[in-house]
């Protein structure tokens, strides 16, 4: 095996380098007073002139490394100078192989350092590559899992809504009980009147009884005219109830995912009428419809943007104020305003109230969603919802729709 | 590796003074060179700092010729033992024979050792040699200070390893010449199965110990 690296063997060439031969050899020999020569060990002259071998030519060995790698000669010099000049070539030897020795050890170890240096950037730029890569779909994956939340969250908020719905509903049966109380008590006074009738036949049927007697017996001018009042009344009770009936009707198809022609106008009563139990005494609810063309959508989401609208405006007129909803057409779009004469939003909030899960209600009190919902639900109408604010003054959301969305 | 040259009828044979930084393998290689007296002793070719820090290595060269008129050559290494220097550490340990495991007794040197240790253990593998193979010699330096770990206590903690303990005091000498023997007596069998030492050369194993070490060979 060949020996490597720093450690090669260095032939006499090299430990002769560094300094011009021909100076060199000019000094010896002037140390010497003889010129000098300098041979390999295949007899090659490598410094000085070539001497013929024979009489009166002495020569030293010279050592590197332990072994004798040339020699120095001259003809007929001193011995004792000769082998003294022989022992300062061997000190120049060893100062050239430490020259030798350490630079290529330096190459050695800058290359080594270079090699790993290399070797650390090539797996640094490979696993950059690969964090990037698990970085950017880290990102995505986040995304979608935010997404995932988020849609998750918004269901529940259908569901929430649904169940604030089932409330209104209530409220709703209250009302209906009303006027069928007052139907059934009215039908239960006919009945007496139908008796009252029944009597007066009969006595009419009795010999003797003058019949004028018999009528005013009965007090039959103050039955009639009571008939007519009580029917009257418990026809327009009846009136109510089929009309809140209705209004639920097309109110609870909030998840009845079908399309259907509709005039928003209706919607808008029924939502007002749904929400009347919460709104009276709170809020004095203004409605100012316009004609509007027949809309195909689905009722039941527009209702629901209607009644969020609707709440938020009356959580904002915290008891005194007034709501007015007004609809109109407006450069070939429905539009739709509900304004309220509330509290107001902040400038630095506006931004902002559309975001998932943002509210300024206490805890518990709001999922923040209503407005973020009820803008996917106008956005996936084809229209869009804008909103104006003063402080103080009022707030007014105004949903624009498409007239023949296709 | 030591490496055999057919033509010019030499064996080359490199060892290794490893350990921490200041532990003394310079120091080591300083009296090595003053105490032993082979046939052939050459200088020490020293790579230093300013600061007598080894920087690439010291070397010193030994020889003797065998009766096969053989030419039988030690190199010894010093290597750098700061830190910093370890690209160059794998660089001179390449191709070792043999190492001496210069570790400082101070007992405030105990993590500097370990940590050499492995770096030596590490840099022996980097190199392509084989730890449980190559001959060790673990020498315990500086035995002459005072706030040292006893020998007690040392060979307590390495007695379990497989590798002959020396203590020293490179300063002053004691030890040192110790610690070379019993790396020379380790490395010669390797040394004897490849290259017919004693069959083809003539040298046994005593011969081969006391032909680097010349008049140093007996004392202590
Ligand atoms: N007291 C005492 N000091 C020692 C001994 N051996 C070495 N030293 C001292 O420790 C210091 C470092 O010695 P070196 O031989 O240069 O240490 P090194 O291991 O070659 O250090 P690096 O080349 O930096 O790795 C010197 O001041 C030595 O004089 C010893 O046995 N006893
Ligand atoms: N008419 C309004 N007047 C004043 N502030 C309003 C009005 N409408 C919405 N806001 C503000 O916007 C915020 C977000 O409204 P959004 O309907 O999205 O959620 P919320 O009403 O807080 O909760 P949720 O509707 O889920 O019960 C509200 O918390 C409120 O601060
Ligand atoms: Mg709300
Ligand atoms: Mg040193």
């Amino acid at each position: 095996m060949q020996p490597k690296g720093f450690e090669r063997a260095l032939g006499l060439g090299e430990l002769l380098s560094g300094i011009g031969r021909e100076t060199l050899a000019a000094e010896l020999g002037r140390a010497l007073g003889r010129p000098i020569a300098v041979t390999a060990l295949t007899g090659e002259t490598v410094l000085g002139e070539p001497t013929e071998a024979g009489e009166g030519v002495r020569r030293v060995p010279l050592r590197y490394d332990l072994e004798v790698v040339g020699y120095l000669q001259a003809r007929e010099c001193d011995e004792a100078r000769l082998r003294a000049l022989g022992r300062i070539l061997e000190f120049f030897f060893q100062s050239s192989a430490r020259y030798f020795l350490a630079s290529e050890l330096h190459l050695e170890v800058v290359q080594a350092d270079f090699q790993a240096l290399t070797h650390k950037h090539q797996s640094l730029v490979h696993s950059e590559a690969r964090y990037k890569a698990l970085a950017e779909n880290l990102e995505a994956r986040v995304k979608e899992q935010v997404g995932l939340i988020e849609d998750t969250q918004r269901q529940l908020y259908q569901a929430e809504k649904m169940a604030s719905v089932g409330q209104l509903a209530a409220g709703v049966a209250h009302e209906i009980n009303n006027p069928i109380g007052f139907i059934r008590s009215n039908l239960n006074t006919a009945r007496s009147y139908v008796e009252k009738l029944a009597t007066f036949r009969r006595t009419l049927k009795t010999q003797g009884v003058p019949q004028d007697w018999a009528w005013m017996e009965a007090d039959l001018d103050f039955v009639l005219e009571d008939f007519r009042a009580l029917l009257a009344e418990s026809l327009s009770g009846a009136e109510r109830v089929a009309r809140i009936v209705a209004d639920l009707k097309g109110f609870s198809a909030v998840d009845q995912a079908g399309q259907s022609s509709v005039d928003l106008n209706e919607q808008l009563r029924a939502v007002g009428d749904i929400a009347a139990t919460q709104i009276r005494g709170c809020a004095e609810l203004v409605l100012d419809l316009g004609p509007l063309p027949a809309v195909r959508c689905q009722p039941g989401q527009l209702n629901q943007v209607f009644l969020n609208l609707l709440l938020n405006a009356l959580q904002a007129v915290e008891g005194r104020g007034q709501i007015r909803i007004a609809t109109d057409v407006r450069d070939h779009q429905i539009r739709i305003r509900i304004a309220d004469t509330g509290r107001g939003i902040p400038e630095a909030i506006l931004p902002r109230i559309f975001e998932p899960f943002f509210t300024t209600r206490a805890v518990g009190q709001g999922t923040g969603l209503g407005l973020t919902v009820s803008r996917d639900i106008v956005v996936a109408h084809g229209g869009r919802i804008e909103v104006e604010s003063r402080v103080g003054a009022g707030t007014t959301f105004t949903v624009w729709l498409p007239v023949a969305p296709d | 590796m030591a490496e055999c040259d057919k033509a010019s009828r030499k064996i080359t044979i490199k060892l290794v003074y490893y350990g921490p930084a200041l532990s003394g393998k310079t120091t080591n290689l300083t009296r090595l060179h003053d105490l032993l007296a082979p046939d052939l002793k050459g200088e020490i070719m020293a790579l230093e700092t300013h600061d007598d820090r080894t920087l690439f290595f010291d070397l010193l060269p030994l020889g003797f010729r065998t009766p096969s008129d053989w030419l039988i050559k030690f190199k010894l290494y010093t290597v750098p033992g700061q830190v910093v220097h370890d690209a160059t550490r794998k660089a001179v340990l390449s191709r070792a024979d043999g190492v001496v495991f210069v570790a400082d007794s101070q007992r405030s040197q105990g993590l500097n050792n370990s940590e050499s240790f492995q770096n030596l253990e590490d840099n022996v593998r980097r190199v392509g040699l084989d730890f449980e193979r190559l001959p060790l010699v673990v020498q315990f330096n500086k035995r002459d200070l005072s706030n040292i770990v006893s020998e007690e206590e040392m060979r307590a903690r390495w007695g379990a390893t497989p590798w002959p303990l020396t203590f020293a005091s490179a300063l002053s000498g004691p030890g040192v010449t110790q610690t070379f023997r019993t790396l020379a007596h380790a490395v010669y069998p390797d040394l004897d199965a490849r290259f017919g030492l004693a069959a083809r050369h003539g040298v046994g194993p005593d011969a081969f110990v006391s032909a680097v070490m010349g008049g140093a060979a007996h004392a202590a």
